[in-house]
């Protein structure tokens, strides 16, 4: 789907001292978050369990939010990061997320997101980077590609019937141009399924951090805005999940191009 | 129904499901390389051509073998054949 927007963001002309003083800043600053997250991250399990008495899969579920909020802080001094319309987001409710792929870090920046209790709808390929994998698997991330379908369906109804929420990036990959790519159908086929209310998520910026083919942070700014919850019981028709599919790409296709000409002015 | 019934079937259920340009839709087309399907739209194919034609197909071996569009449609033709 092609952007309708009037304007586009320009890229970022900060001088390179800029650049290169946040790299010096952020990529170290990564590394050693990370390490932090997991020599800490025993003790983290054993007094959260002891204390809030939570299962494994919730306590991990929280400490990835958690490190993705020290990410947003760290990052924070060169990039300007902003979340629109929470409020739609309820922390008793669990729903289905939909969001638009642009950066490996998209994830990190869900961090912005009020709730924490979400399980996200990934490919096979994150569970093999053993820096993370392990935590994945505790929290009881759904790898989409090595499961049936059935499977999935399965895992998604469990999270949900006990108040998490399920994210899905229906793009698969992230958009090399910035456009939005096709939609795969999983998503909407479990919202529909499950019956809960499906929140599409529009994240703009995040492919002026870290453009593809370049290895290089630059300073940006990131917005993620929730649009209207949509009652996927309302698409229970025999293929309803593509009409479901088609109006949350459109909502979403429409929402970015607000966002991006809010950005350009 | 007929052959070319058919074939506009699975044609039209696979473009609805999976965006498809209906013009690179051709016999001869890839359905990885040339139509951009990949490992998690093979079953979504699957469940597309089931809900189409009302039979099941996930369990078949012949599935596998599938590699371009007129695969596909010899396979579905051979298969609203034996049922009919």
């Amino acid at each position: 789907m092609k952007a309708c927007c009037s304007k586009t963001v320009k890229s970022d002309d900060r001088p390179g001292a800029v650049i290169l003083l946040m790299n010096l800043w952020a990529y170290p600053l990564l590394v050693l978050w990370t390490l932090f997250g997991i020599l800490i991250s025993p003790l983290f399990f054993a007094f959260s369990r002891l204390i809030l008495g939570w299962p494994i899969h919730r306590i991990m579920r929280w400490f990835i939010w958690l490190y993705g909020r020290g990410w947003l802080a760290f990052m924070s001094p060169f990039v300007r990061f902003r979340r629109e319309q929470m409020g739609v987001i309820k922390n008793d409710t669990p729903c289905l997320f939909i969001v638009n792929h642009r950066s490996f870090f998209d994830t990190y920046c869900m961090a912005l997101l009020p709730v924490h209790n979400i399980v996200y709808a990934v490919r096979s390929w994150p569970f093999r980077m053993f820096w993370y994998g392990g935590y994945m698997r505790l929290a009881r991330y759904l790898d989409v590609e090595g499961s049936s379908w059935e499977q999935t369906l399965e895992q998604c109804e469990a999270t949900l019937a006990e108040n998490g929420s399920v994210l899905f990036f229906p793009e698969g990959h992230r958009s090399r141009d910035g456009e939005l790519q096709r939609f795969y159908s999983g998503g909407f086929k479990v919202a529909i399924s499950a019956g809960v209310q499906l929140i599409p998520l529009c994240i703009d910026g995040t492919e002026q951090l870290l453009p593809p083919e370049r290895k290089l942070f630059r300073p940006c700014r990131i917005t993620l805005r929730a649009l209207d919850p949509i009652d996927a019981r309302l698409y229970s028709e025999e293929g309803g999940h593509i009409r479901l599919r088609k109006e949350v790409k459109k909502q979403i296709a429409t929402a970015l191009c607000a966002m991006r000409d809010e950005a350009s002015l | 129904m007929t052959e070319q019934e058919v074939i506009e079937r699975i044609d039209s259920s696979l473009a609805e499901e999976f965006e498809l340009d209906r013009a690179d839709m051709t016999p001869e087309a890839n359905i990885y390389d040339d139509l951009g399907l990949d490992s998690l739209d093979t079953v979504d194919m699957v469940i597309v051509l089931e809900g189409a034609f009302d039979f099941k197909i996930r369990e078949e071996e012949a599935v596998r073998n599938i590699r371009t569009l007129g695969d596909i449609h010899r396979f579905v033709l051979e298969k609203v054949t034996q049922n009919s």
